[in-house]
């Protein structure tokens, strides 16, 4: 194995990065960011290279003594489910640095140092092999966040940042008291010690289940406590935007996969109708609203919520399919979505306009961007042979092995998903010039086509060849498979 | 005669205090004095780390302890002390106080700190809490030509003297049914003698506890806070939010613990009556505020309802938790309060914030750290500390009161980051603040080192904070 802590280097050497750039000359800032968010993924390279995805155990485990009153000790390692996120974080802050390059102009120093502490948030809770540690990260993550998007944000960024933090904040404080509840009750805040410990009895599960749903169903976020989402995407600055929907939605529902299934498993079978109803309205109710957007980014954001209710609904069939179905959706999403907020933020830096009446016939304009931007939307769209399709697909199939109205509301949304997106792309993209775009260089240049050239290859590599992501997750799947079917009634449901 | 070795930190204050006055014609500028003063609690803390030990471990016919319980609050009030001094250098200049008496004064307050710390006699936390308190009166209305701060000085005297008769009242019950002040008398005749549940002492554990609770501003207790803060200047109103509050609590865990521990029940309900309400109280008060120093005042009162939550159980492993409360508290505040001090008069109004991070990206960032931390958002010491605090009251079983501590620092967090929002996210006003002094500076600087060092390691604190024995 390799002879550094590699998971701890991962996770602090953007931090290292922040401090350096918060002391340093401002002119360096970006080339500081750029090399360290560089320098992070080249370090976290033998992470992919040497795991061993045959095991279900966590890997380049590091364990050190931190806080031993309260029995909680420093401990990072990966498993199947969570090396996927790992990759997709230091790889979307890369990308967040190129795209900001000329986009943030304005107290540019302060703005990479936020872009590198979320990475060090981003990395860190997926790494984070105990409670305590999970929960440093989770927090650590708003605060940079919420500069982001209240600093160098749209016109409504104050509001929007400050909905954000209060909505984050209300549902972390009650996994706060879950959490130390966990800690009173089991004595321990390692994730494997709370998951192979005796089961807590059903009813202490049930109110933790409740806790740890208020924090979790924010960030993914599920129907009904969605609203934060659409105005903290719109108004956030292409990096801000593309952070939260690549990564920090994707937190929540790392905490379902993480702590909800394998800690509390009774629980989560009593919640198992209301999680899937609200999982089911929430891909079907938020793909109407997405319909009605005028706004670009608005309209991502609300689709974000229709294909969060996607991964909801796959990690709650708890069947193989459903939970491999949502855990590839989660990193398809992240692609997708980031790639698609950086491509509308490339064209607001040209335009200045978000709204889609504004645009038309970009196509013979700029024919580079819309090549990307078509590619980047039948993926959205879920087109066979492109990324999304696979992970949609292994969710309704288990959606309908679990319940058949399951992959009838599923088939409803991704039919849906198509219409807006391709509608989409038909107003923004093709039909006449409009006249106002003429006079703009409107495509793009070379360091935005190498900012997407990554995320095309991933959506075009991972939907011909899946397993480059599911053998990974297997093994660490059917453990966790096992863990929740240990608790009473299981199969069909 | 070893007797004396338990006070030491104490007299080296009294004697530093006492050659401040006889020279005080000389001293012009405040600088000198405050280097003065540094150096005389650097010397106090010296002193008690160096003859830790060597004392008997009670003196004074056992009156006075020196277990680490004492010394740790030692730490506290001398490191209080010298930030409090490197803060006040500036506004004393600008407002033309003597130096010299200011420095005496806040040398003497903090010898009543470390007695009613150290005391374990009713009677001489009694004393230990008045010289505090006398000090404190004058040096809120040191500034003798401002009638805000003359109102406020009169405000806080007749409040605390109005507790603290209360606090003398209990304890002279206490004594007329028990016929001892020492606490380890108390405990055992109410235990032995068979007085435990006897009326007049449960009155007397009410009176106790409401007196303390005065100190330490709880609701609904806590009336002369805001005023008395806002009147005083800010390095005042920072050295009285950090000690006063640090000095009560020290005497509530002593006097919980070891005197009224066959009272445990009666107390632990008033403990945990009070925490409710300051935690509620005090951040639901402070959300409309908009001058810097009550809106701290109002958070000073929620955070001692948090203090307050280590207490609740009795035990040795929650009073640790409110000791490292505590100092952490002292640290963050007087952070706070040190960049509301750093910035001048602007600084004392939330409007002076706008625009800050633009015009002075440092200062902003420190406050940023230091709201942070009394928000209680992880990795700073004010979640470490809640964390503690917290996890002591379900472990005793105040799940509710749990629920309401994280609901509150919610609430808390908007009045907080609302300053965030002003100096992050609107236009910078007027002209661009100077660069702090350097007073300022250095203490800010030791604040935010603590600060952040307490989050990433907890440990670091919690290992010093011994119960008393």
């Amino acid at each position: 194995m390799t002879t550094y802590p590699i998971l701890s280097v991962t996770t602090f050497l953007p931090l290292v990065g922040a401090a350096a750039i918060f002391f340093l000359n401002e002119r360096l800032a970006r080339w500081i960011a750029l090399a360290t968010t560089l320098a992070t993924l080249a370090l976290s390279v033998p992470l992919y290279l040497q795991f061993d995805k045959a095991s279900s155990a966590l890997q380049f485990v590091e364990v050190a003594r931190w806080i031993p009153s309260w029995n909680v000790s420093y401990g990072m390692g990966v498993d199947g489910i969570s090396l996927p996120f790992v990759f997709l974080s230091v790889l979307m802050s890369v990308l967040c640095v190129a795209v900001s390059w000329t986009a943030v102009q304005t107290r540019v120093r302060d703005f990479y140092a936020a872009l590198l502490v979320s990475e060090t948030a981003m990395v860190g809770l997926f790494a984070a092999t105990n409670f305590f540690l999970f929960y440093l990260f989770w927090e650590l993550m708003i605060v940079p966040l919420f500069l982001l998007i209240g600093v160098w944000g749209g016109p409504g960024r104050t509001y929007a940042a400050v909905k954000f933090l209060m909505f984050t904040l209300a549902g972390s404080v009650l996994m706060l008291v879950g959490l130390i509840a966990l800690l009173y009750l089991g004595n321990t805040l390692d994730f494997q010690e709370l998951a192979g410990a005796t089961r807590l009895n059903p009813t202490a599960q049930a109110w933790l289940f409740v806790a740890f749903l208020a924090a979790f169903a924010v960030k993914v976020p599920m129907f009904p406590v969605h609203t934060w989402l659409p105005d903290a995407h719109t108004e956030a600055p292409t990096a801000g935007s593309v952070i939260l929907a690549g990564i920090l939605l994707k937190m929540g529902a790392y905490g379902f996969l993480r702590i909800s299934l394998p800690i509390l498993p009774d629980a989560v079978q009593l919640f198992l109708t209301p999680m899937l109803v609200l999982s089911a309205t929430a891909i079907v109710y938020g793909a109407y609203v997405t319909l009605a957007q005028t706004d670009v980014k608005r309209l991502i954001a609300y689709s974000s919520i229709s294909h969060m209710g996607f991964v909801t609904l796959g990690i709650f069939t708890l069947n193989r399919n459903g939970v491999e179905g949502a855990i590839l959706q989660m990193v398809n999403h992240g692609i997708v979505t980031g790639a698609l907020f950086l491509c509308i933020g490339m064209i607001y830096e040209r335009t200045h306009t978000r709204e889609i009446a504004d645009y038309g016939g970009l196509a013979k304009v700029a024919p580079i961007y819309s090549t990307f931007l078509a590619l980047f939307c039948l993926a959205a769209a879920g087109f066979p042979g492109l990324n999304s399709f696979v992970g949609e697909f292994l969710i309704i199939s288990g959606g309908f092995k679990a319940r058949a109205w399951l992959g009838v509301m599923g088939v409803w949304g991704v039919a849906l998903g198509t219409t807006y997106i391709l509608w989409l792309y038909y107003r923004v993209v093709l039909g006449e010039v409009r006249p106002k775009l003429r006079e703009l260089r409107l495509d793009l240049n070379l360091r935005e086509v190498a900012t997407l050239v990554p995320l095309a290859l991933l959506v075009l590599v991972i939907g011909v060849y899946p397993e480059i992501v599911l053998s990974f997750l297997r093994a660490s799947v059917t453990q966790l498979l096992g863990a929740v079917s240990g608790a009473g009634t299981v199969g069909r449901l | 005669m070893t007797d004396l070795l338990l006070l030491l930190p104490e007299i080296v204050l009294v004697v530093m205090a006492l050659s401040l006055i006889v020279v005080a014609r000389r001293v012009e500028r405040a600088q000198s004095a405050a280097i003065f003063t540094v150096i005389a609690a650097a010397a106090a803390i010296f002193a008690g780390w160096a003859f830790s030990g060597a004392g008997p471990a009670t003196g004074f016919g056992a009156t006075i302890s020196g277990d680490g319980y004492a010394q740790f609050f030692n730490v506290l009030f001398a490191a209080n002390l010298a930030l409090a001094a490197l803060l006040s250098v500036k506004h004393l200049d600008a407002e033309h106080v003597r130096p010299a008496e200011f420095y005496a004064l806040l040398l003497l307050s903090s010898t009543g700190m470390m007695l009613a710390a150290a005391a374990t006699d009713l009677l001489v936390v009694y004393l230990g809490l008045e010289l505090m308190t006398l000090c404190s009166y004058i040096m809120v209305g040191i500034t003798r030509d401002r009638s805000i701060s003359n109102e406020a000085a009169i405000k806080y005297f007749l409040l605390a003297s109005f507790a603290s008769a209360l606090l003398l009242y209990g304890i002279s019950l206490a004594y007329g049914v028990t016929g001892a002040t020492d606490f380890q008398a108390i405990a055992s005749a109410a235990s032995s003698r068979g007085l435990a549940g006897h009326p007049l002492l449960l009155v007397a554990v009410a009176l106790v506890a409401v007196g303390l609770a005065f100190k330490i501003a709880a609701v609904p207790f806590h009336a002369w806070a805001p005023d008395a803060y806002q009147g005083a200047s800010a390095p005042v109103a920072a050295f009285l939010a950090a000690g006063s509050k640090a000095a009560g609590l020290a005497a509530l865990g002593r006097v919980g613990l070891i005197a009224f521990a066959p009272e445990q029940r009666v107390w632990a309900g008033i403990l945990v009556g009070l925490a409710a309400l300051s935690i509620a109280g005090g951040s639901l008060l402070a959300l409309s505020q908009s001058n810097m120093k009550r809106l701290l005042a109002y958070s000073s009162i929620a955070h001692a309802g948090y203090a307050l939550l280590g207490l609740v159980s009795g035990t040795p492993d929650g009073i640790s938790a409110t000791m490292t409360y505590s100092f952490v508290y002292a640290f963050m505040t007087l952070g706070a309060f040190g960049v509301v001090i750093g910035l001048g008069e602007r600084g004392e109004d939330l409007a002076g914030f706008r625009g800050l991070a633009a015009t002075a990206p440092g200062t902003a960032a420190l406050m940023l750290l230091f709201l942070l931390s009394l928000t209680g958002i992880p990795p700073t010491a004010g979640f470490a500390a809640k964390f503690g605090v917290i996890l002591n009251a379900v472990r005793s079983g105040h799940l509710v009161l749990a629920v309401l501590a994280v609901v509150c620092s919610v609430v808390s967090a908007f009045f907080y980051l609302r300053v965030a929002v002003y100096m992050y996210m609107t236009e910078p006003q007027g002209v661009a603040p100077g660069r702090l002094p350097a007073e300022v500076s250095a203490a800010l600087a030791v604040a935010a080192f603590l600060t952040i060092m307490g989050g990433m390691f907890p440990e670091t604190f919690t290992a010093w904070t011994v119960p008393p024995s």
